[in-house]
């Protein structure tokens, strides 16, 4: 098992590069993707030698037309067959609806959902491929609680939700192993370092280190979880919306609507 | 170098600020040491240093101290464990070296060295690190997270035309005053007087520790050398706690009973005084994120620096001996 293969999306940075991390730490070789010049060789050098695993690379952009299939077509070339995917590439937004422009949200749902989507589809017919296959899709806590100024963002994480739970009935018994990545906020980008840093309370204590939602997500891929919502917090809020009455999540959400609001128009 | 050159430094009362501050007077340049307190006792005296009271905080001071200078040498940080307000941390770090940025455009400086850390970096896998290599975890550690950020501050105005160098020095020792952002000289002074008695873990984690004097000569040479936006690694050699404790018992003639402390218990303690630090506002003596990173190496290689800019590295054994000297006559 441990010279099985994981091919990560959106490894150079963030969540991405700490799956790349922490899969190299427990043996896989690995199939990287990310965008041009966003350091992903260097990455890979240091991952090569640091980890004595294999390390191969696409610098692409996964929403490109045919960027999905042609990296399949190359791995098989090279007699590569990724046992694991992990769905991660994902582009975000904390934006009113109008203030983004129409080519961004075109970006963002063919990054969100239709790479992971096609990805998904290749990684499943690949024809050699190994016996028990792993796939990791991210979703977000943000696809279940319902917010403002995540309207798209949100949606397309939906979508992946329903998408990985509709693949899992489908694939029940078939060897194959679909889990969704629940997480909450995360430090990841440097524009993230910086919001998540004016936050307090609950809201500054539920943010993760990526390496640790790594580390919870392969645990809970490997274990056959189907939904991984790392970090304590973030579970005892998924329960709290479990248990409590419409009612009253309406009434905390307008209070919190209420006070955004309040931010951008003073 | 021309002497009687006139050059800026903030942090002067820091632990590499204030040795930078005596090598360049020391080397006939006119200094503009910028600190918050200009009796503050850890301050460098010397005939070619001239103090400016100031704060990278305050944007007008910078500008007043750093008039007829051409170099700025920015060592001010929050290098500290723990601050009262986490804020803090991203104002000086942050904030602060964007006001010196903008107050050496303002005053037409030919060139600034910024001192940024080998935490931008952190732990460390299989071999040392060096500055082209990704950070492999997360940024628990404010003072980590603030100066990594300041950096991509500082490369931003590189793009736009300044000429900063970026200097990442490793854990500094060396013969400089006992404070509380120096963890070495604390944990040698603390052992030669019988206070420091534990051993993280097995004591088998390595950590790169940088002589002072090095690290200040690093500084100086990348003004003369460094490429603008590069960064440079200024290390010293990779040492594990049990190697370190060996010397320190060797080189000073005392032996002590150390006693190896789990990883784990040091984390509950940590945990117990992160608590306590949160309830009573009082500062922690140990805090999770520092006791995670017991369990982690932290080794980087300084070859960059040493072929580039022509760095030096004075071998542990000597460095150590000099620093424990400066304490036991201080």
């Amino acid at each position: 098992m441990n010279t099985q293969t994981a091919l990560v999306t959106g490894a150079s940075e963030g969540l991405g590069k700490s799956f790349a991390f922490e899969l190299a730490g427990r043996g896989f070789h690995l199939v990287l993707v990310a965008l041009p010049k966003t350091g992903l060789p260097e990455l890979a050098r240091y991952i090569r030698i640091n980890f004595n695993v294999k390390v191969d690379i696409f610098e692409t952009d996964l929403t490109a037309s045919n960027s999905c299939t042609s990296i399949f077509k190359e791995l098989a070339n090279r007699s590569i067959y990724p046992g694991i995917l992990i769905n991660n590439a994902g582009l975000g937004n904390w934006s009113w609806f109008a203030d983004k422009s129409i080519s961004f949200y075109k970006t963002q749902i063919d990054l969100n959902i239709t790479s992971t989507v096609l990805l998904s589809r290749l990684f499943l017919e690949q024809p050699c491929r190994p016996e028990k296959l792993y796939l990791l899709n991210v979703g977000s806590l943000g696809g279940q609680f319902i917010v403002p100024k995540k309207q798209v963002y949100g949606a397309t994480k939906s979508f992946i939700s329903y998408f990985t739970r509709s693949l899992q009935l489908e694939l029940a018994g078939s060897g194959v192993q679909v889990s969704l990545l629940s997480p909450g906020g995360i430090h990841t980008k440097p524009e993230l370092l910086v919001m998540n840093h004016s936050l307090k309370g609950i809201s500054a204590a539920s943010i993760l280190e990526p390496d640790q939602v790594a580390r919870e997500a392969i645990d809970g891929l490997f274990k056959g979880k189907r939904e991984i919502v790392p970090g304590v917090l973030n579970r005892l809020m998924v329960f709290l919306d479990h248990i409590l009455p419409a009612m009253v999540k309406t009434l905390i959400i307008r209070k919190k609507l209420r006070v955004i609001l309040k931010q951008s128009n003073p | 170098m021309t002497t009687e050159q006139h050059v800026f430094v903030s942090g002067a009362s820091g632990f590499i600020g204030r040795s930078l501050c005596l090598e360049l007077a020391r080397r006939g340049h006119i200094v503009h040491a910028l600190c918050r307190n200009i009796t503050h006792p850890f301050l460098p005296q010397h005939n070619n240093i001239r103090f400016f009271r100031g704060d990278i905080l305050e944007k007008e001071t910078l500008s007043a101290a750093m008039e007829g200078c051409v170099q700025v040498y920015h060592t001010a940080a929050l290098a500290k464990m723990w601050c009262k307000n986490t804020d803090d941390f991203y104002q000086v770090n942050v904030t602060g070296t964007r006001h010196v940025l903008e107050a050496a455009v303002r005053q037409n400086i030919h060139r600034i060295v910024y001192t940024s850390t080998c935490g931008v970096w952190g732990p460390t896998v299989k071999y040392p690190m060096s500055e082209d290599d990704p950070r492999i975890g997360g940024f628990p550690i404010h003072y980590e997270r603030t100066k990594y950020l300041a950096e991509l501050e500082v490369r931003k105005w590189v793009q736009s035309g300044l000429d900063v160098v970026i200097v990442n020095p490793s854990r500094v020792y060396g013969e400089g005053p006992v404070t509380d952002s120096n963890t070495v000289s604390k944990m040698v002074s603390g052992y030669l007087k019988g206070r420091w008695r534990v051993i993280p873990g097995t004591g088998e984690n390595v950590a790169n520790y940088a002589f002072l004097d090095d690290v200040v000569q690093g500084h100086l040479k990348a003004m003369l050398h460094g490429e603008a936006g590069e960064r440079y690694i200024l290390g010293g050699e990779d040492i594990s706690f049990n190697q370190f404790f060996g010397a320190l018992a060797r080189l000073s003639g005392h032996k002590r009973r150390l006693f190896h402390v789990p990883v784990p218990v040091i984390k509950a303690y940590s945990r117990f005084e992160k608590l306590k630090s949160a309830l009573t506002g009082l500062p922690p003596h140990f805090l999770p994120e520092f006791a995670d990173r017991l369990n982690a190496d932290q080794k980087y290689s300084s070859t960059k620096a040493i072929t580039r800019l022509g760095y030096q590295i004075t071998p542990f054994a000597e460095g150590l001996k000099r620093t424990i000297e400066h304490i036991q006559n201080h």
